[in-house]
């Protein structure tokens, strides 16, 4: 009964730190929009996934967490999984978490010179 | 995003073949996200109609004959509900386990599960008495008013997975 009453509290908590709550990870209010990052570096990781992409980017002095959109749209759009290998080059414009400093949520990426809006 | 680090068998669960069918099969997630909704459509708004009954709204409507038909539905739409529920679970095993708002969501299933139970072994058994135009007794009326809100609170817990 105590855990029950832990979560209610959790809940009220949560409703009122709402959707633009510090560990948000989804939507875009968890990322500052106020500073548009450009990074060029190299895939060490992808994963092409439900509900969203990412990619690990290294960049000189940082290997970034990138989060890209959901595997349907990138498919849509013409940026298919065979473009996301690791050891290729790749750009991403996009905007920094506003608490983990690892991760940047992407608005696009380049590859190949050819450029894919995620948004 | 989230390692598959945690409990070993929340591990197994994640890299699981339904797992990873979940997170990297293109239209395999918005399916059951879909199929999913569709389900706690019929749950909730057939429970909530039933609720309001409860509270007092229709009272031309014999209760026993609404529970008959209505409650029917939120039984059966558990086998759209459940299995959905689980393939997503397991697509992000160790990141929901330890996610606040999944955790709650499972807290308040299990109580919006017990009212209905007590309200099943209790006021229902005497429905005879108060089935049209009279107001239901006081304990049948909370466990309306408490399902109403606890069935809300899972649908907001649900809504608020992909914001923790």
């Amino acid at each position: 009964m105590t855990r029950l009453v832990r979560h209610f509290v959790v809940a009220g908590a949560l409703l009122v730190v709402g959707a633009g709550g510090a560990a948000a990870h989804h939507g875009w209010s968890g990322y500052d929009s106020g500073k548009e990052m450009n990074l060029t570096g190299t895939i060490k990781e992808a994963g092409y996934e439900h509900p969203h992409g990412f990619i690990r980017l290294e960049t000189p002095g940082k290997t970034w967490n990138v989060v890209l959109a959901p595997p349907s749209r990138m498919e849509n759009r013409g940026l298919p999984r065979e473009q996301l290998k690791p050891g290729t080059k790749a750009t991403v414009v996009g905007y920094p978490n506003r608490t983990d400093p690892e991760e940047l949520r992407a608005e696009r990426i380049t590859i190949a010179g050819k450029t894919t809006e995620l948004r | 995003m989230h390692p598959a680090t945690g409990p070993a068998w929340l591990v197994w669960l994640e890299t699981s073949g339904l797992g990873v069918a979940m997170r990297q099969w293109l239209w395999l997630y918005p399916i059951v996200e879909i199929v999913h909704i569709v389900g706690f459509v019929i749950l909730v708004g057939s429970a909530f109609m039933f609720d309001l009954r409860l509270l007092g709204l229709g009272r031309g409507l014999p209760v026993s004959a609404m529970a008959d038909h209505l409650l029917r539905w939120s039984r059966w739409s558990l086998v759209l509900v459940v299995p959905t529920g689980g393939a997503m679970f397991i697509a992000h095993a160790t990141e929901m386990a330890e996610n606040p708002a999944f955790q709650l969501k499972v807290a308040l299933i299990v109580t919006a599960l017990l009212n209905a139970a007590v309200f099943h072994r209790f006021p229902f058994r005497a429905v005879g008495d108060w089935d049209t135009e009279i107001a239901a007794p006081l304990p049948a009326r909370l466990a309306g008013g408490l399902s109403l809100l606890l069935w809300t609170g899972v649908i907001a817990c649900g809504r608020l997975l992909a914001y923790f």
